[in-house]
């Protein structure tokens, strides 16, 4: 219940029709005797229809098809993909070092087989393809200049173009000894060779050049300019005779 | 596909009329509508709505312009008006800006035009408009009034709008 005279409040919650019917009734009879606050309260009300009229004109704005909410939606469910995908190399990185903890183990001398890692990388993106790519080439991207932001004057991408392979993408890992990068290189039939660099790790464990076979994998590794390096391909294919027959520094 | 996707798509331009109000340019009004509708989207799965969409709708969009008046450096575009950089090219609103009452509208400090608009524009209720200020229903009322006043008085002309800038 409002009481007379009636405070500023009331007469604007008047104005915004937030007022009891019961206490509007009692306002207007107080109004109609009192015209110099009627006069003010109407200058209120007029403010607000003009108000209302004149931004009606911003509600007939022709539609922004960016703002539709089921591209939105798509665009939001891109960006957490991306996120996703981050987890995912996260996860990678403790099954690496896990798998190379084991061969530590099981194969007591020598400690660790050469490279394991980015045989196992390859396992994981070209043969299974779980995780997207971190870079693609597609466009105008440049493979050299991305491997570049995450490693220091180390060995060029061997170029393979001569035998078809071009390098498509690079993914981003994380090992015991350090960032790590494959790129991929495709040949039109999709045959797959992987480029793999990483640190030679806290021990400076640098590898004579050298190539060893494994689960149908072969993998030629080497060392240089201050990193470890290796190649890896199917070893039934011809592809693992071209990389050696490219990587004769 | 999704219920809350129609809801949304209604009140658009709801939501481009109060970005614009708040930023008076077209463009940067709606890059703040898609970012309300980004957080909208993405917190709807915890949100228990009690209410109006609308006002939640509102009071997102309200907090990002504040937030990026804020984080000023990244939000560039909408910044313009800041900076005193304005749209050169005529567009709706400022066309319809010439109308004297909106002229008065457009010289009042942020809160006051959203308030405004949420009142007596959107006819929100007090009580929806304390929640989206996170301030007592009272203090809406007293704000509310202030900016009435404030309103009344410029389009009368009685203020140089000079003296009123400095309000907030």
């Amino acid at each position: 219940m409002i009481s007379l005279p009636p405070s500023e409040r009331d007469l604007h919650a008047y104005v915004d029709h937030q007022l009891l019917e019961s206490d509007r009734r009692v306002l207007e009879t107080y109004l109609a005797a009192h015209p110099d606050v009627a006069a003010q309260v109407q200058a209120w009300q007029q403010d607000a229809q003009l108000l209302r009229a004149s931004l009606s004109g911003a509600l007939q704005q022709p539609a922004n098809p960016e703002l539709d909410p089921a591209l939105i939606r798509q665009r939001i469910r891109h960006q957490s993909r991306r996120h996703l995908a981050t987890a995912a190399v996260l996860l990678i990185a403790v099954s690496l070092g896990g798998i190379g903890g084991w061969h530590a183990r099981e194969v007591t001398q020598p400690p660790m087989l050469p490279m394991a890692d980015a045989m196992q990388a390859f396992r994981l993106f070209a043969q299974d393809g779980i995780l997207p790519a971190d870079y693609n080439t597609q466009g105008s991207g440049n493979m050299q200049a991305w491997l570049d932001r995450y490693f220091n004057q180390a060995h060029r991408l061997p170029d393979l173009s001569a035998s078809g392979f071009t390098p498509v993408s690079g993914r981003l890992l994380t090992t015991e000894s350090g960032a790590a990068a494959m790129v991929m290189y495709e040949n039109r039939e999709g045959h797959k060779i992987s480029f793999y660099i990483r640190p030679p790790g806290p021990e400076n464990n640098f590898l004579p050049r050298g190539s060893r076979s494994a689960d149908g994998l072969q993998a030629e590794y080497w060392s240089g300019a201050g990193y470890n390096y290796a190649m890896v391909s199917p070893n039934d294919e011809p592809t693992a005779r071209l990389i050696k027959q490219t990587i004769k520094f | 596909m999704h219920e809350l996707d129609e809801q949304l798509r209604e009140l658009i331009p709801r939501l481009r009329r109060f970005a614009v109000s708040l930023t008076r340019n077209t463009s940067s009004a709606d890059d703040l509508v898609q970012s309300t509708l980004e957080r909208a989207i993405i917190r709807w799965a915890d949100k228990r709505l009690e209410g109006d969409l609308r006002a939640w709708l509102f009071s997102i969009l309200y907090r990002q312009f504040l937030d990026a008046h804020r984080r000023s450096r990244r939000y560039a575009r909408m910044l313009e008006f800041f900076t005193g950089r304005d749209d050169a090219q005529p567009s709706v609103e400022r066309t319809v800006m010439a109308q004297s009452t909106l002229q008065a509208f457009d010289q009042l400090n942020t809160e006051q035009r959203a308030l405004l608009l949420w009142v007596s524009v959107e006819g929100l209720s007090y009580k929806e408009v304390a929640e989206i200020l996170d301030v007592p229903i009272g203090t809406v009322m007293s704000r509310l009034s202030r900016a009435r006043q404030a309103l009344r008085q410029l389009s009368d002309g009685e203020i140089a709008s000079p003296s009123l800038r400095i309000l907030k």
